[in-house]
């Protein structure tokens, strides 16, 4: 049916883009409501969307421990982590501490998640200063000016940098107040009206590669 | 293989091992240079100063673990000078992997100053929706936290006596690791319920934020670890971020040498090979 998997969505996308556009500048109570019941939907969806990204999740990895597929072992982990974290997290009622004791959910969490993901973060230290030795290099009028703009930034942000070059930490401030600030704002303007310009053509329905593919 | 070949495939480990040594022993030693402060991170300091007793202070805590090295203690600085300011603190998270730390630096710091959960501040914890999540709260803040992380209804907590709305809210600080955070809180939030916002941020994300910064969009900035050294200077208690700052230091400027002696190798062997191009 051509109506159901075309023309309903392209009418409702059509609609709704037009009410809530007009809303932003409608003030009236009535138009306020609309907006704080169309939130609360959007947060039921977001609600589902969680579920339906975990049981998504679930199944692929079901099927690579089934199979015994290369690796399957990390997806047994990965299935073993999230049953073992969702059981005491259903147990703890989604709590981390009651009365200021951890639960089974929070211990997880502090002894797990918390160094796992700084562990992961800090790592990452190690590898910019390799990649910063193996790569850094001015090649280039414009990989030199780059570079020297980084070192600036890079003594400027550090009080060891200002105690030597005291005069680093103002040249630092004019480089990310004057140079950084236009250059991101151009990239930032040209990024909204390409979001702008997309957005109206969705609502018009000449974009229409999110109804997806298939027959008609 | 000349010596400035050799040099530029140095080991990745031997950078390692200097990395680590240069983060470690400041860390054991430190030296507690001076730190200057910026006019982005006296912004938040000064707007939260200039606040009477009682006013109504948003507290989202928009990060995960991975960023805790830098957030946490821009947290717990916020949270001291707020505290001690007596203000109403209301903390949330956009970051569901964050809850839980949330919850915990709230608790930390205020029962360091005591204060009373539910009298002096509350904690609405994590709610799906992100930017719904936002706009919501601008609309009504009961029905966007119909209960806070604890369980008890909102609505009956003396915190949140007069606060109906996000326009009740008189300061609001996001301490953002990436999207969700302090762009996502200007426009879902301020630009349409006129509160008066701030931002805390990794070092990695710092620079984008810059245009909403100098557009007065936000009225200050707290930049990575650097930036919560410089409000634990002004709130004047020296906490962790400021004993990192040594060793960010020397890990600065090990960087700083590493690229310049890479460049300086480089540039050797690039010239050693024009010059056994040319004898050819």
């Amino acid at each position: 049916m051509i109506f159901f998997r075309r023309t309903l969505p392209l009418l409702i996308t059509f609609v709704c883009g037009i009410v809530f556009m007009a809303q932003y500048y409608v003030p009236h109570p009535s138009s306020e409501e609309l907006l704080t019941t169309v939130n609360k939907w959007l947060q039921i969806i977001g609600g589902f969307a969680l579920i339906l990204g975990v049981t998504s999740l679930f199944h692929q990895h079901a099927v690579k421990i089934r199979r015994q597929e290369p690796g399957w072992g990390y997806s047994f982990a990965l299935y073993a982590g999230m049953v073992g974290t969702i059981a005491v997290g259903l147990l703890a009622k989604g709590k981390e501490s009651v009365d200021g004791g951890l639960t089974a959910f929070g211990w997880v969490y502090s002894y797990t998640m918390v160094p796992l993901q700084g562990t992961m973060f800090a790592i990452l230290a190690f590898f910019i200063a390799s990649a910063a030795y193996r790569s850094f290099r001015a090649r280039s009028r414009e990989a030199a000016v780059l570079l020297i703009a980084a070192v600036i930034v890079m003594i400027g942000r550090v009080p060891l940098g200002e105690y030597l070059i005291p005069i680093s930490g103002d040249i630092t401030q004019w480089i990310l107040n004057v140079l950084n600030a236009s250059v991101r704002r151009a990239i930032l303007i040209g990024i909204s009206l390409g979001a702008v310009a997309l957005s109206l053509k969705i609502i018009f329905g000449i974009e229409r590669s999110y109804l997806g593919g298939g027959k008609e | 293989m000349t010596f400035a070949d050799r040099m530029l495939r140095l080991d990745r480990r031997i950078i390692f091992l200097l990395v680590g040594l240069c983060t470690l022993i400041p860390l054991l030693y430190p030296v507690g240079l001076a730190i200057n402060i910026s006019s982005e991170v006296r912004g938040v300091y000064d707007y939260i100063d200039s606040l009477p007793e009682g006013s109504v202070f948003l507290l989202s805590l928009d990060f995960d673990p991975a960023s805790k090295p830098e957030l946490y203690p821009q947290a717990i600085a916020l949270l001291r000078h707020a505290f001690r300011k007596n203000l109403r603190v209301l903390g949330m998270t956009l970051w569901v992997s964050g809850t839980g730390m949330a919850e915990q630096v709230i608790g930390q710091v205020a029962s360091e100053m005591g204060k009373v959960n539910g009298k002096d501040y509350v904690f609405f914890g994590w709610s799906p929706g992100v930017s719904a999540i936002i706009i919501s709260m601008g609309q009504d803040l009961y029905k966007a936290f119909p209960s806070d992380y604890y369980g008890r209804p909102t609505n009956t907590l003396a915190v949140l006596q007069g606060v109906k709305t996000l326009r009740d809210v008189n300061y609001v600080v996001s301490l953002a690791a990436g999207t969700a955070g302090i762009e996502t809180w200007y426009v879902f939030g301020k630009d349409k319920y006129r509160f008066e916002l701030g931002g805390g941020c990794t070092g990695v994300i710092a620079p984008g934020l810059y245009p909403l910064l100098r557009s007065g969009q936000i009225n200050g900035l707290i930049g990575g670890l650097r930036g919560a050294a410089e409000y634990e200077v002004l709130v004047g208690k020296k906490g962790r971020a400021v004993a990192g700052m040594d060793a960010q230091s020397v890990t600065h400027f090990t960087i700083i040498i590493l690229v310049g002696l890479c460049n300086v190798f480089y540039f050797l062997s690039r010239s050693a090979q024009r010059r056994s191009e040319q004898h050819r």
